[in-house]
């Protein structure tokens, strides 16, 4: 009988522990899963910017070896992704095929140049960087012309900049609320121990001796609380990977390591300061005001 | 000397509730400490233990300057101390040895076997030997209150402040509880006990001082058959009922 009651009282204490960490680790979840996304929004923003690219076309009656060291030179530029040499025979089937017309026959030869298809990395895929590599090619001899749609490469990265913007105003209202509710659950466990707290005090004990084990056991649930969460995010992506298999880049095995660790310090942290403020707050309280 | 205070003004926030108070308490001593509810004797109680600042007056307690005690040496005074309440305030989340053992481990003990001996020690004089795995719910209120007193005596203070420690008493158990502190009198630590049970005192009759009028003044202790007495005490029984 006694022995069922202790229990039952172990179980109380302990479930109420069990809510708030299992509170906590929801809003983790749902800030990793916004993570998740950013990470792969600049994953999805660089596979369109390294899509831009530009078209050098090249002089007439260009030897092969200049194309060759011209492709080398680019390759070797850090702004270049891949580079593409289009001959031009295969130039002129391509526009054959567009145009469904024969008209090398009826031009009698072939009007199209060599070029180099250039596709950028994603850093350099803006207009800026786009004109000074335009310019830079231009005063090489053997080039003619260096060719891209400036309107579709600053659409491109506004549309990049406006996305991340509201994507980045979102996760901070996100953590925000994350961060209130976190600190109002430990702020109700902690409450409904303020009696607790005031009568350790009266016996003599020290305010540091007091918040230790809370503390300890705040830092502890944070622990538990992300460890849950990341579960939940790798439950969350292998059925994402099971879907749509090719949303996420899984080769960015250091990303997401990055990402859980941030989600295990944002745990730890939050529950850690949000312990410290709420059994301060009672420690100052004068007994009068625990009633309220 | 234990408690010596002299022209000090007690304060509840910012209303005064006791003015000019003088009181000297030896150690050994047992005081009775009475008054209608809101006279001030809990705030003079709470002065004592530190709970409310002393603003004006001197004031020390068991060899500390209320005056100018820190807020981080509150503690050591608290040592100094035995606390009994009438709401018990046990740590309802464990048991009773570990209410004591929290105290001990809060003041500094930290070896185990002297622990446990002490425990055992302050849990027998109090007559609970047995009952430390109990939890506070699981008591009955004269056994929580002699719970609380174990743990008063822990550190051999030597001044305990009761606040009504029998309020929540029925009057077999509120006079074990009183015979139990006389004891601990008689083993010469001074007990200063805030009151309402005019009973006990006349079984017990010691030093008695009254809140009355926003001061703190010696008063004969009531006896039995003492007419007048008697009906003062009604009166305060009385008012003080229907402030509960």
């Amino acid at each position: 009988m006694l022995d069922k009651q202790n229990k039952y009282t172990g179980r109380r204490i302990r479930s109420s522990y069990f809510t708030t960490i299992i509170s906590i680790s929801l809003v983790l979840f749902m800030l990793g899963i916004l993570g998740l996304i950013i990470l792969n929004a600049k994953q999805i923003s660089n596979h369109v910017k390294e899509n831009i690219g530009f078209s050098i076309i090249l002089k007439e009656g260009i030897k092969e070896v200049d194309i060759a060291q011209i492709q080398k030179s680019l390759d070797a530029e850090s702004f270049v992704k891949s580079t593409h040499f289009i001959h031009p025979d295969s130039a002129a089937a391509e526009l054959q095929r567009e145009l469904g017309e024969d008209f090398i026959n009826f031009l009698g030869y072939n009007p199209l140049l060599s070029s180099i298809d250039v596709k950028l990395n994603a850093d350099y895929a803006n207009t800026d960087s786009l004109s000074v590599i335009e310019s830079n090619l231009s005063d090489n001899p053997k080039i003619k012309e260096v060719f891209y749609q400036k309107d579709l490469v600053s659409l491109v990265n506004e549309n990049v900049n406006k996305i991340s913007f509201y994507l980045l105003a979102f996760s901070a209202l996100l953590l925000t609320i994350a961060m209130a509710l976190i600190n109002n659950t430990i702020r109700l466990s902690i409450y409904s121990k303020r009696f607790l707290i005031k009568t350790m005090q009266l016996v003599g004990a020290k305010s540091s001796f007091i918040q230790k084990p809370f503390i300890l056991k705040g830092i502890g649930n944070g622990i538990i609380a992300s460890t849950i969460s990341i579960g939940l995010i790798l439950i969350f992506l292998y059925y994402l990977e099971k879907q749509i298999p090719e949303i996420i880049d899984f080769n960015n095995i250091e990303l997401y390591g990055a990402l859980f660790l941030m989600v295990i310090i944002l745990g730890i942290l939050i529950s850690w300061i949000s312990t410290i403020l709420a059994v301060r707050k009672f420690l100052r309280m004068e007994t009068g005001n625990l009633y309220y | 000397m234990i408690v010596d205070i002299s022209s000090a003004t007690i304060y509840q926030r910012d209303n005064q509730v006791l003015q000019n108070v003088n009181l000297k308490i030896d150690s050994g001593e047992f005081v009775y400490l009475i008054g209608k509810t809101g006279s001030g004797k809990s705030s003079l109680l709470k002065t004592l233990y530190g709970e409310l600042a002393l603003k004006e007056g001197n004031a020390t307690v068991v060899d500390f300057d209320l005056n100018t005690i820190k807020r981080n040496k509150i503690p050591f005074l608290r040592r100094k101390l035995g606390i009994v309440f009438q709401d018990f305030q046990l740590l309802t989340d464990r048991n009773v040895y570990d209410n004591l053992k929290f105290v001990l481990t809060a003041t500094g003990w930290d070896d185990k076997s002297k622990m446990e001996s002490r425990i055992n020690e302050v849990l027998s004089s109090v007559g609970l030997t047995n009952k430390g795995y109990k939890f506070p719910h699981e008591l009955s209120g004269g056994e929580q209150q002699r719970v609380v007193i174990a743990r008063a005596l822990l550190n051999e203070p030597d001044l305990i402040l009761a606040d009504e420690p029998t309020g929540n008493l029925d009057p077999e158990t509120s006079e074990e509880i009183l015979k139990l502190l006389v004891e601990i009198s008689n083993r010469g630590k001074a007990i200063l006990m805030a009151t309402h049970d005019f009973h006990l005192m006349e079984k017990f009759p010691s030093r008695t001082l009254k809140c009355e009028n926003g001061q703190v003044v010696d008063t004969p202790s009531p006896k039995r058959k003492n007419s007048g007495l008697q009906t003062e005490i009604t009166e305060e029984r009385r008012s003080g009922g229907e402030n509960l």
